[in-house]
Formats: structure tokens, C-alpha cells, sequence
């Protein structure tokens, strides 16, 4: 193979290489040995797991990132060798036209395992049928799986009915779950008859696989089939991939691939020795659910697929129901139980007679031989105390009826009935009965609720008999009933008003709303408060920042102003009108104002004072600044001793045009571009008052050399450099002949161009 | 990478115009010499080269260990430097 590499065409290593995961890239003389290393280095990590590895692991791995098809693909071509032959050309042919580079990592991380490179140089279009192909048999698998686990006591049922020959198993429901039992029992037996069910359930594809031809095939079709035996076929009918391919080749395939697994099962039968129709039922319902298209099946029958999915369906449901009841039955019994908690609740509420009938109710009953007694008054004459309770179970419905409403909060609704609504409502019920009996029936009825709390009635004396207030205070002693019975300020009203569940509900949603409202304002108006603080804030540090950048521009006026036109001052408001737009200044009056309080408070550098500008006088501000030369180098730290004309240290005339500069740097300077930066330094500081055409350094002698075009710019730039401070150095500048200059620099131009800055600053 | 070397820099800082291969990060004296006769005589053959791979990292890498046997830091060096170069100004 490596020779191979050595002798191909750009194009054929181009090809190889895209087909391995590397980027395309032009093959030049120079970069095809390169690309020839890097192939030859991937085709040898390659070939070496597929040749050393194990099979048991390579397997294992494989089937730990690949469905079984795609293992029994990989076992295949272990057999064979000419399959490589056959996937390269494969891979040639069906070339991804541009991989990326994220394609090619995974592939280089994973070169030694076979399989990525083999999937690496695979097209996209026949990724993704295997892509789904793996999903639906990972699926099938975990659902056999657990099929078998379900159904594993069941099977042992099954198996032992079988031996029993037990015939009463003939319903539909019990075959086919046999039927069902039966495939994920023979699972493991097709290959050994004492291995665990799961590993088991994971080698059958590849078992089956190496006896054929094309094993992805046949593994895939062969789990297809325990899978429509199980009923679960509809899933994957829908992928339009897998059903087409597997159409397309079940055809060729279904025969060979069901042929030993039937002799499994019918060997397993009869070593189980059942009776004989059974087993042909068996086969029946085997042969139809696994292979529809096998029409060659002399004993196919009428039994449809779907009926089967059914019944297996329904196996399920009563299985759970069985396995659930005693909860569910838990739960029905609990929920019952509040029910009619709930009801007796309700139902006794409302139940005044079994109460006022109650024998444990405390009756005072008028006896003749006790003095102190009075009828209606403190006693009951014996019979009148079922009239009494007989007008009692007459009012208490209205009674109630008036309370609930009053409750729900009907306008003009009263919580009680006096005297003369109870006796209207028991003469309007009962014609016969005059009003005096009435009367008599309701003194004692008062006596009886007095002496009985427990009935839930109370007698109350009226606040306020004409107003429709509905204040009172409950009468607890006869006594006082009889007063007040005189001031006819008497009711009856219920102690524990209940309140109907609607209105109820009303009123709480009525409450809730209000408390809602109540909260949500209060929210607003925390809302609006935070709000406005923090628009507060903002609006300050937006005013302080206005201030702030008024100050600064205010100051660079002043500084730049007093610097062109020479005065020393300026007007404020002159300051004002340049900075301000007309249309702007009344509203950045504030603003305006408080930069001239922070300039005269915080402002050092300028004075504000008043001066006569033009015969007026007006305020103006003053600029104190020591030296107006902020752009100073920091290289350049000052001047030792005077140059300026006439001092000492100044010559009158330059002699030459050539300068030869001590002391800007010193041997230990490693700087590599020091020519550049002493230049630019030099430069800077003599500024364009001068022509420079030429500037050099000599390390050894840590001197500058300097020409200059016309010895007058010679004399500049010996003034503004001799005796300045450079970086901590002193600097000493001297003239230099022009012919000794030429002498060391013989290269040096004599006319321009000038030097300038270089840019980078 | 934090800092980056002097050479770096400066290469970095202008385009290349004819800089001579030297001038690379990473190329020293010696391996300039080696890839002067390998035909590499200056900074853009090498930017060329660079450029066919691709900007691949390990593939140049390879390749200037091909060419004038440099060693990771080196090739590292230099590539990371055309790498700069190339964002600054291609």
C-alpha cells in the first residue's frame, strides 16, 4: 500500500487524502512529499488494529458506537480481504466534495479504530440510512429485551404447559404470548443453550450474519423479522430508508436467513416435545408475523399481523390492571370515604329536626307544683313544646335563606327574623292558627332556644329596631327576652350562619380581588418610586457627566485659545458662545453655570477675572500654565545649561553640517531598533525647524551621527539637542568635518529627501 | 501564548514588502540559510508556502521540519507569526 502512495497521481493522492478526512489542497512539488508522509502515516495506523486486535474487543467496540448490522459488516470483512478493495473504490467513487475540518479531527483522533475510517470515507447520502438504521435496531433490541425480562415467568408457564401437553391454552390471548415467549426464548438458544439472555441478544446478529453473503443485510432483515413478531413493525414502516431497503433485499435474503432460525425453533419444539397441532400453530403464527413476504410457505394461513398487535396490546392493559388493582382499589376507597365525608357535612348542616329532636336537648317543662315557673316565660307547658319546635322547623328555612343572602351581601337582606316576621310567616303557612297561638308558640320557642345553645339559634336583642342596622347582642337569659319582648326588639337569628358555597366563592374571589388590588397598587407606586429615584440618579450623573465634558472643552478653549492669539485671557462668554449653539444655550444654562462654579472652585490653571475688553468690562478667565508645552517628549527630561544665543555654550556660526552626538545611549543597550528610536527621538525634538538627511549610530563608541543639509540647520539642531537630559543621559553634541563624515558613512545621501517621524508614535 | 517575541513584533507590524526570510520568527540564521537553498529566499516564498497548506498548523509544521529541520518551538514560532502577519494584513 505504501508503495502505492509513493507512485500516485496528485489527483489519486488528492483523492486518497480527502477520503481519509484531510482538507483538499493544491499538490506542489513542495507540498506533495509532505501529503505523501501524511497518508502513507494514516494508512499504516490503520492496517494495525485491524490485523492485532482481538476480535471479542473489537467487536464489543464496535457494537458499542454501531448498531449489529455494522458489526457484522466489520466481521465480514475481516474474513475477506478483497472487501478493502472494494470500499476504496466504493469511497473513490462517491467522494464528499469538500470535508471540512472538523470532519478531520475526529478521524485523525480515532485512526486506529477501523471502523471510524471506514465510516469517515463513507458518503453523507449512505451515512444517514445507517445512521437511522442504528437507532431502530438499538430500539428493537432494548425492546426485546425487555419482552423477554416481562415476560420470563410467563415463558416458564408456557414451557411447562408444553411438557405437560396441557390443551387448555387455546385461547388467541395465551398463543400468542406464547408465540412472543417463544422468540425471545430461542434468541439465546440459537446460540448457546446455558448463556444469559442479554449477551445472548446482542451476539445473534452477528452470528447470524457471518453465514451470509451480505451480512448488514440479513442482520438487519433478521431483527426486522423478530421484531414484526413482536408487533412492532409500524415504527419502523415509517422510516421510508429503512423500509425501502429492506424490501429490496428481504426478497433474496428472508429465505436464508429464516431457515436455521426455524430450524432452531422447530428443533427446540420438538425437544420440548409438544403436541402436534400446537406446534404447527406455532409455526404458523411464527412464519406470518416474521416473513410477509414469503408466500412459498406451504402452511401460511389466514392470521393477520394486526390482530396480533391487538392482542398483544391487550395482554399488556390487563397485565397492568392486574398488577395495579390493589392500588387503584386504594385510591377509589380513599376518594370515596372524603366523599361522603363531605356529604354527611353537608347533609347535616342543614338538618334542623334531627337536631331540635335530638333527646339530649334541654326542655324546661312548666310543672304546676313549682312556683316560680311561667309558661313562656322560664317553662314549657308540656304540650306546647312540639308546637313550638314545629314553628321552629318552619322558620328555619327562611331563616336560612335570609342569612345566606345577607351573607352574599344582598342589599336590604336582614340575618334575623323578629317577632313579627316569624309570626307572619307561621300564619301565612298554617291558615288555621290565630295569632295569639302563634304568639304563645314563639314565647316558648325563645325559652327553648335560651335554654338550648347547642341548636344553633340564638335570640337577640335588637340595636336599632327602625334603621336597617344590623347590630345586635344575643340574649342569653329569659329574663331579658321578656323585656325586650315589650320594646318588640326581638329576633331569632342562627349563632354559626353557614354560608352557601357560592357565595362563598364570590366572596372570596370579591376579598381576593380587593387584596390584589391593594397589593398591586402599593407595587405601583413602590414601581414608581424606584423608577423615579433611579431616573433621579441617572439624571444627575447624566448632568454631572455634562458638566464634566463642559469643563474640559471649556479648558482646552482657553489653553488652545490663549495660545494662538496671544492673549493671556478670554472672555468667559466668549468661551460660552463657542462652545454653546445659539439654540441651545437657554436650556444649557444650568449646565453652563455650574461648569463656571467648578472651574473657579476646582480649576487651578485658570483665573477668572474681570478685564476691560474693548472699553467693556466683562469677566474673563485667565490661563496660568508655567510652560505651554504639554506634547513633550518623555524622552527629552529637560535642559541642563543654556544654548539659546548668546550664552557661552552657544557657537555663532555651525562650521559643518555634520553632528556627532555622545551619551544617547549607552553600550548596554540591546534594543534592536535603536537606530529607529534614537532616530525618531532626534527627530521629535528638533521638529521641522531643521533638514536632516542622514542619521546613524556606532555602538561600539555609544555615538549618533547626524547630517544635516545646510549647516544653518546644523546649528538648530546643535541647540535644541546639546545639553539635554536623554533618558537619565547628558547629551554632548559636537561639529563633525563633512569629510570625516563621508569617511565612515560613505553612503550617506547629500540632498533629500529629509528624514521625518517614522509614524508608530 | 501571552508575549510574543521582539521579532515577532516587529515582522508583524508592517508588511513584508522583501523582507528576507530571516525575518521570520523563528528563523534564525541557520535555518534561513536552509531554506534559502531550498529555494526559500524570502519571507513570502515562505507566506506562499503557508498559504498552499492552507494555514494548517500541523501540516506547515511538518513542513518546516521537512525543509530545514526545525524543531516544534521553531516552526511554532514562525508559524504563528505568518499567522499574525496574515490576519493583520491579508
Amino acid at each position: 500500500m505504501a508503495d502505492q502512495v509513493d507512485s500516485m497521481s496528485d489527483a489519486e493522492l488528492r483523492t486518497k487524502l480527502a477520503e481519509h478526512g484531510f482538507p483538499i489542497m493544491p499538490i506542489t512539488a513542495s507540498t506533495r512529499k509532505l501529503l505523501v508522509k501524511k497518508l502513507k502515516l494514516v494508512l499504516d495506523n490503520k492496517s494495525k488494529p485491524r490485523n492485532s486486535v482481538d476480535s471479542k474487543v473489537e467487536s464489543r467496540r464496535s457494537l458499542a458506537r454501531y448498531s449489529s448490522g455494522e458489526e457484522s459488516d466489520l466481521d465480514a470483512s475481516n474474513a475477506k480481504d478483497k472487501r478493502g478493495g472494494r470500499r476504496s473504490k466504493v469511497g473513490g467513487s462517491m467522494l464528499p466534495p469538500a470535508s471540512s475540518k472538523t470532519r478531520h479531527i475526529p478521524v485523525k483522533k480515532d485512526s486506529p479504530v477501523k471502523p471510524d475510517s471506514d465510516k469517515g470515507s463513507e458518503s453523507d447520502e449512505e451515512k444517514s440510512p445507517v445512521r437511522i438504521r442504528e437507532k431502530v435496531e438499538t430500539i428493537t433490541t432494548r425492546q426485546i429485551k425487555r419482552t423477554y425480562t416481562n415476560d420470563q415467568d410467563d415463558y416458564e408457564t408456557g414451557s411447562d404447559s408444553d411438557v405437560d401437553g396441557d390443551k387448555k391454552t387455546s385461547t388467541p390471548y395465551r398463543s400468542n404470548s406464547r408465540a412472543s415467549d417463544h422468540i425471545s426464548s430461542t434468541l439465546p438458544t440459537a446460540n448457546a443453550s446455558t448463556s444469559p439472555p442479554k449477551p445472548s441478544l446482542y451476539t445473534i446478529p452477528s452470528i447470524s450474519s457471518t453465514n451470509y453473503s451480505s451480512p448488514i443485510l440479513s442482520s438487519s432483515d433478521h431483527l426486522n423479522s423478530i421484531r414484526s413478531r413482536l408487533g412492532l413493525t409500524s415504527t419502523l414502516a415509517d422510516r421510508p430508508s429503512v423500509s425501502s431497503y429492506i424490501s429490496d433485499y428481504t426478497s433474496n435474503n428472508v429465505d436464508e436467513v429464516e431457515s436455521p432460525y426455524l430450524n432452531n425453533f422447530t428443533r427446540r419444539l420438538s425437544s420440548l416435545k409438544s403436541d402436534p397441532p400446537k406446534t404447527s400453530t406455532f409455526l404458523d403464527q411464527d412464519t406470518n408475523n416474521g416473513s410477509t413476504v414469503l408466500p412459498r410457505r406451504s402452511y401460511m394461513t389466514g392470521v393477520t399481523r394486526s390482530a396480533d398487535v391487538v392482542d398483544y396490546k391487550s395482554v399488556n392493559d390487563k397485565k397492568f390492571l392486574k398488577n395495579n388493582l390493589v392500588s387503584l382499589a386504594l385510591v377509589v376507597l380513599v376518594a370515596l370515604f372524603f366523599f361522603c365525608l363531605f356529604f354527611m357535612y353537608l347533609v347535616k348542616k342543614n338538618d334542623i329536626a334531627s337536631v331540635v329532636d335530638d333527646q339530649n336537648s334541654l326542655i324546661p317543662i312548666c310543672q304546676l307544683n313549682i312556683p316560680g315557673n311561667r309558661p313562656g316565660i322560664n317553662c314549657v307547658p308540656r304540650e306546647h313544646v312540639s308546637y313550638a319546635k314545629d314553628l321552629l322547623k318552619v322558620i328555619h328555612p327562611e331563616l336560612t335563606t335570609r342569612i345566606a343572602s345577607y351573607q352574599c351581601g344582598k342589599p336590604g337582606a336582614l340575618p334575623y327574623l323578629t317577632e313579627k316576621e316569624i309570626i307572619d310567616i307561621a300564619s301565612s303557612r298554617a291558615e288555621m292558627v290565630d295569632v295569639s297561638q302563634c304568639r304563645t308558640d314563639l314565647n316558648n320557642l325563645q325559652v327553648l332556644i335560651v335554654n338550648n345553645p347547642r341548636w344553633g339559634l340564638s335570640v337577640v336583642q335588637l340595636k336599632n329596631l327602625y334603621t336597617k342596622d344590623v347590630e345586635y347582642t344575643p340574649i342569653t337569659s329569659v329574663d331579658i327576652v321578656v323585656q325586650q319582648r315589650n320594646k318588640g326588639s326581638v329576633a331569632i337569628t342562627l349563632t354559626d350562619p353557614s354560608t352557601p358555597i357560592s357565595c362563598l366563592f364570590v366572596n372570596t374571589l370579591y376579598s381576593a380581588g380587593s387584596t390584589f388590588i391593594i397589593v398591586g397598587l402599593i407595587s405601583v407606586v413602590i414601581l414608581g418610586l424606584q423608577r423615579f429615584y433611579k431616573y433621579y440618579v441617572r439624571y444627575q450623573k447624566k448632568k454631572s457627566e455634562e458638566i464634566y465634558s463642559m469643563v474640559e472643552q471649556i479648558i482646552d478653549i482657553i489653553s488652545q485659545e490663549t495660545e494662538d492669539s496671544g492673549e493671556p485671557y478670554i472672555s468667559v462668554d466668549h468661551v460660552r458662545d463657542t462652545l454653546i449653539s445659539p439654540q441651545n444655550r437657554e436650556k444649557m444654562a444650568s449646565t453652563w453655570d455650574a461648569a463656571v462654579k467648578f472651574i473657579q472652585t476646582n480649576e487651578s490653571r485658570v483665573r477668572m477675572e474681570v478685564q476691560s475688553v474693548d472699553g467693556e468690562d466683562c469677566r474673563v478667565w485667565r490661563w496660568i500654565s508655567p510652560h505651554g508645552s504639554p506634547k513633550r517628549s518623555a524622552a527629552w527630561q529637560g535642559q541642563a545649561f543654556e544654548t539659546q544665543e548668546g550664552s557661552v555654550n552657544n557657537l555663532t556660526v555651525s562650521p559643518t553640517p555634520c553632528l556627532k552626538i555622545r551619551h544617547m545611549f549607552d553600550k548596554n543597550d540591546t534594543n534592536p531598533n535603536l537606530r529607529s528610536v534614537i532616530q525618531d527621538a532626534i527627530l521629535e525634538k528638533c521638529g521641522d525647524r531643521c533638514n536632516i538627511l542622514h542619521i546613524d549610530i556606532d555602538r561600539a563608541s555609544c555615538c549618533v551621527y547626524v547630517k544635516c543639509s545646510t549647516t544653518i540647520d546644523a546649528g538648530v539642531v546643535y541647540r535644541s539637542l546639546h545639553g539635554w537630559w536623554y533618558e537619565g543621559r547628558l547629551i554632548t553634541v559636537k561639529y563633525l568635518r563633512l569629510e570625516r563624515y563621508m569617511q565612515r558613512f560613505p553612503n550617506s545621501p547629500s540632498t533629500g529627501p529629509f528624514l521625518k517621524p517614522s509614524r508608530r508614535r | 501564548m501571552s508575549s510574543t517575541s521582539q521579532k515577532h513584533r516587529n515582522f508583524v507590524a508592517e508588511p513584508m514588502g522583501e523582507k528576507p526570510v530571516t525575518d521570520l520568527a523563528g528563523v534564525g540564521e541557520v535555518l534561513g540559510k536552509r531554506l534559502e537553498t531550498a529555494g526559500f529566499d524570502k519571507a513570502y516564498v515562505v507566506l506562499g508556502q503557508f498559504l498552499v497548506l492552507k494555514k494548517d498548523k500541523e501540516l506547515f509544521q511538518e513542513w518546516m521540519k521537512e525543509t530545514c529541520s526545525a524543531n516544534s518551538k521553531q516552526s511554532s514560532d514562525c508559524y504563528e507569526c505568518l499567522k499574525d502577519w496574515c490576519d493583520e494584513f491579508l
